[in-house]
């Protein structure tokens, strides 16, 4: 029975099983593991809101009151993600459940919940020295990444754990907030962006391409010459011009980034189905009938999809790039912190302050970096000349 | 006696499991003979001939020892087995020569074939002019009976077709004047008329320098043109070594039985055909065209056409076998996937049943497509590598709507697994886990599953070894009588064309030149290709 279910498993999860045995995915993996758990439990991991409380025997949790519905979606596609790993759906059907999930959330989240609007941080550390709580659980570190300690007397830059009675592990900027704090809200946008703007990218590129390479000819030329048009695009200008205008998006970086960067995948997908177009298994399919739909997507699609994902996943390292260039360039996002947009505070405060800059740049590095070597391990897994005795 | 090969063996270690590649061969090759080394795929033929030139991959090697003594007139032999490298390398291309199956990638595609040629000659003969060693070049050349040799020397290898590459192969190889030439398949690549020429050139360069040949190949029709003696392979072993005759009228051992008795020459014929009384043709082609269009310049203009397919008429029987036959180019495979509208024709038409499908639409063409289906030639690309067996063979069912639900499409598709000889477990594996042949048997499946009245196989046996080809022509046949299915049967293979088709004909350069009944045209060819084509297939005398 064992031996069945071995030859009935599909070939993605061969070849997934044969990136995560070589080492640099398991490194680039763990890390990017890590950095999603921190990114999703950042509110109970890194917040001025105590998690729970008791006040004249009365329980409370601050942290849910004022939880963001973008944290709640977070939260749900996690815990389904979960859920379906030991259930072991096909993969298809598993991103089906996934993105419908995320959807009711979405809906449930900006419907039902509320966080109040005025975000007063320190009212809960002010109320615990007036000794009106019985006892107080905080987060592990018990800073917003917007909690400016104005009532502690914070003075901002100052250095990791220089003093006893305030542990700012990686210290505080200049306006007094932690370090680590924001290092751990902005981990959220460095993935975000880097898989949404893949994500767009590779949907674009694959239909594009798809069609190119499969009907060839006339629409081959036309959709080369698209390619070639949007391949002229300068990102990065046309993100600040974008920013100039329509002021600082999260989303707007993501689109932008995602549509000119799908000229890559459009190529490869082109490549691959010219090459599948000629291949008996396609020729055969056809010659059953099967619907147009069924032969891309089912006989020609993965198949071809290998260099695909190879260049997605560099691709996602270099949208995060983007993004803290933008952030370092000081027309990042207004209020929220981000990597890039914390390495400009370190170029910018008047003395330097080597925690502001190692920090953040060692997780851009770290994070390019886990990515690269996933993108590598996925290379040699998906080469059938190195897989062909399995 | 120039080459002694003794107690030879060449192991491999792969994932903790040794192949015996070579084991335990020994045979003898004597100044001026041919020795035919004969085995199916895997047999290690091959790997002996690189084993005698030491040109093994040492990264896996596990075991390499033996005798081989290599003597040449008024020297003391020498057992290469042991000999330093160095020395080894003035042996190879001087003493022993090798030329390869594939012409085209043994040539290096930057250097005119002069300059490759000339290479080995200075390498070899380092005392000789550059005049010298050119004249020497041209005269390589001119023995292989290079066309225009003075302006082909200047050529690239992409400039010339296969058999010239083929020529050039040998020119290198015999212009160093070697005592032994190492064959390995020459003439697998190339056309019959070509593979002639070039099996005379070998046998004349052969009584003008006195050389020996050891010659691998598969083809027993090749055996019997060219080998004086022959040695049979099996897994590594050398089962039966005789003079060519002996081993294929009275062969020894049993598994060289077994292979001829593959041959399609000796299966034992099969009654034929009752044609059935409805005269009206399943399949009628008018003047069928399929051009393909030659692009040229800066806006792709069209310049010229390749024309595949130029006015193929044809007509093919209810329940008969129609052999299609022809040289590589000669636009037979166009013709077939023509058919089946898989390649667009460019002008004629084709009826299907009385039905015009030349002008349908993809749409109002689908239904047709379940009474014609297509059998491919390369078993590794002809599946879906993605998808399980049970998955390739219940989807087309699913889009027709045969079968219920799955579980009915399942049982359907054990079922034919079952009439192909397949294991029903095959159903739940993947495309790589099996064999060519059985690959061959679920692609067959395949076909089967829309339950066709007419499909095309195209060079279905050409990939596969002797025996695997006779079971799967047998199985063809007993298909063909249990579901009266019509087959347009491309091949290049006369012997198969022999044993399975009723009905013959002849493609050459787009057109059909000859057409009839089978008997007729291998016996009795009347146009003048026919008689050249014929005459060139290599036979095994009965």
């Amino acid at each position: 029975m064992t031996d069945r279910t071995v030859r009935r498993q599909s070939y993605w999860r061969r070849i997934i099983g044969q990136t995560v045995v070589r080492w640099g995915a398991r490194l680039g993996l763990f890390w990017v593991g890590i950095l999603a758990v921190v990114g999703v439990f950042a509110p109970f991991l890194a917040s001025s809101f105590p998690l729970l409380l008791s006040e004249g025997g009365k329980l409370s949790s601050p942290v849910l009151d004022y939880l963001q519905p973008v944290d709640l979606i977070l939260l749900g596609g996690f815990f389904t993600l979960l859920l379906m790993i030991p259930l072991g759906l096909a993969l298809s059907r598993a991103l089906l459940v996934l993105a419908g999930v995320l959807v009711a959330t979405t809906i449930i989240a900006y419907s039902a919940i509320s966080p109040p609007k005025l975000v007063i941080y320190e009212q809960y550390r002010v109320a615990e020295a007036e000794g009106r709580y019985d006892w107080v659980i905080y987060a592990p570190i018990p800073y917003s990444p917007k909690d400016y300690q104005r009532d502690r007397g914070e003075t901002g830059l100052e250095a990791p754990l220089s003093k006893s009675e305030r542990n700012h592990w990686f210290g505080t900027e200049q306006n007094g907030a932690d370090v680590l704090s924001r290092m751990i809200h902005a981990s959220r946008i460095a993935l975000g962006i880097g898989f949404v703007a893949t994500g767009i990218a590779m949907i674009l590129g694959i239909i594009i391409g798809g069609l190119m390479g499969y009907f060839s000819g006339v629409v081959d030329i036309l959709g080369m010459r698209l390619v070639e048009i949007f391949e002229a695009v300068p990102t990065l200008f046309l993100l600040l011009t974008f920013v100039a205008f329509f002021g600082r998006s999260l989303y707007i970086m993501m689109v932008i980034i995602g549509i000119t960067s799908w000229p890559g995948y459009a190529r490869y997908v082109r490549a691959e189905f010219l090459r599948l177009r000629k291949q008996d298994f396609v020729q055969a399919a056809e010659a059953a009938g099967l619907p147009l739909p069924s032969i891309l997507f089912r006989h020609m699609l993965p198949n071809g999809m290998g260099p695909v994902l190879v260049a997605a996943s560099f691709g996602v390292a270099s949208a995060i790039l983007a993004e803290a260039t933008l952030s370092f360039l000081g027309l990042g996002l207004v209020d929220d912190p981000s990597w890039g947009e914390m390495l400009n505070q370190a170029v910018q405060s008047s003395s330097f302050n080597w925690w502001m800059a190692t920090f953040p740049g060692g997780a851009i590095f770290l994070t390019v970096f886990a990515y690269n070597l996933i993108g590598e391990s996925l290379r040699d897994a998906i080469d059938p000349y190195l897989s062909k005795s399995n | 006696m120039l080459l002694r090969v003794k107690n030879l063996h060449t192991w491999f270690r792969h994932q903790a499991k040794t192949i015996k590649a070579v084991d335990d061969v020994s045979f003898e090759i004597d100044r001026g003979e041919t020795f035919c080394l004969v085995g199916e795929s895997g047999s290690g033929k091959s790997i002996t001939a690189l084993s005698i030139m030491r040109l093994l991959p040492q990264s896996n090697l596990e075991r390499h020892e033996g005798e081989v003594n290599f003597q040449v007139d008024g020297q003391p032999s020498v057992d290469l087995t042991g000999l330093p490298e160095s020395e080894m390398q003035q042996v190879r291309g001087s003493r022993i020569a090798m030329i390869f199956q594939e012409p085209m990638s043994s040539l290096n595609p930057v250097f005119t074939i002069g300059e490759q040629i000339l290479e080995a000659v200075q390498l070899h003969f380092p005392e000789l002019t550059s005049e010298q060693a050119w004249a020497r070049v041209m005269q390589s050349l001119h023995e292989v009976q290079l066309p225009d040799p003075e302006t082909r020397v200047y050529s690239y290898p992409h400039q010339l077709s296969g058999g010239q590459r083929q020529r050039v192969m040998i020119a290198m190889a015999m212009a160093c004047e070697p005592d032994l030439l190492i064959a390995d398949e020459p003439t697998t690549a190339l056309d019959v008329t070509v593979q002639r020429e070039i099996l005379r050139l070998m046998k004349a360069l052969q009584q003008r320098t006195g050389m020996a040949i050891l010659f691998i190949t598969h083809d027993f029709g090749v055996v019997a043109e060219i080998a004086d003696r022959v040695g049979v392979m099996q897994q590594g072993k050398l089962v039966e070594t005789g003079e060519t005759d002996q081993i294929i009228h009275r062969p020894g051992h049993e598994y060289t039985q077994v292979l001829i008795a593959a041959l399609p020459e000796n299966l034992a014929r099969h009654e034929k055909h009752e044609t059935i009384v409805d005269e009206t043709p399943l399949i009628r082609l008018s003047q069928l065209q399929i051009h393909f269009p030659v692009r040229k310049g800066l806006f792709h203009r069209v310049a010229d056409h390749v024309r595949a397919v130029d006015g193929v008429d044809l007509e093919i029987t209810r329940g008969e076998i129609l052999a299609l036959v022809g040289e590589s180019g000669s636009g037979k495979t166009t013709l077939g996937r023509g058919i089946l509208r898989l390649t667009e024709p460019t002008g004629g038409q084709i009826d299907f049943d009385g039905t015009d499908i030349t002008g349908l639409k993809r749409s109002q063409l689908r239904q047709f497509r379940r009474n014609m289906q297509i059998i491919f030639q390369d078993p590794i690309s002809s599946l879906n590598p993605r998808l399980s067996i049970a998955g390739i063979i219940t989807e087309p069912m699913k889009v027709h709507g045969i079968g219920e639900n799955q579980e009915e499409r399942i049982e359907i598709a054990r079922d034919l697994l079952q009439q192909v000889q397949m294991e029903e477990d095959a159903l739940w594996r993947y495309p790589h886990e099996f064999s060519g042949g059985q690959r061959q048997r679920i692609g067959i499946a395949r076909a089967l599953s829309l339950d066709p009245s007419f499909i095309v196989c195209d060079e279905i046996t050409s990939a596969l070894d002797v025996s695997v080809q006779a079971e799967i022509l047998r199985m063809l046949l007993e298909l063909r009588r249990q579901r009266e299915l019509t087959l347009l049967f491309i091949t290049h293979n006369i012997g198969v064309v022999e044993y399975v088709s009723d009905q013959t004909a002849v493609m050459y350069q787009g057109q059909i030149i000859e057409q009839g009944n089978t008997a007729d045209i291998v016996n009795r060819p009347q146009h003048e290709y026919t008689k050249q084509l014929i005459a060139a297939v290599p036979r095994v005398p009965v």
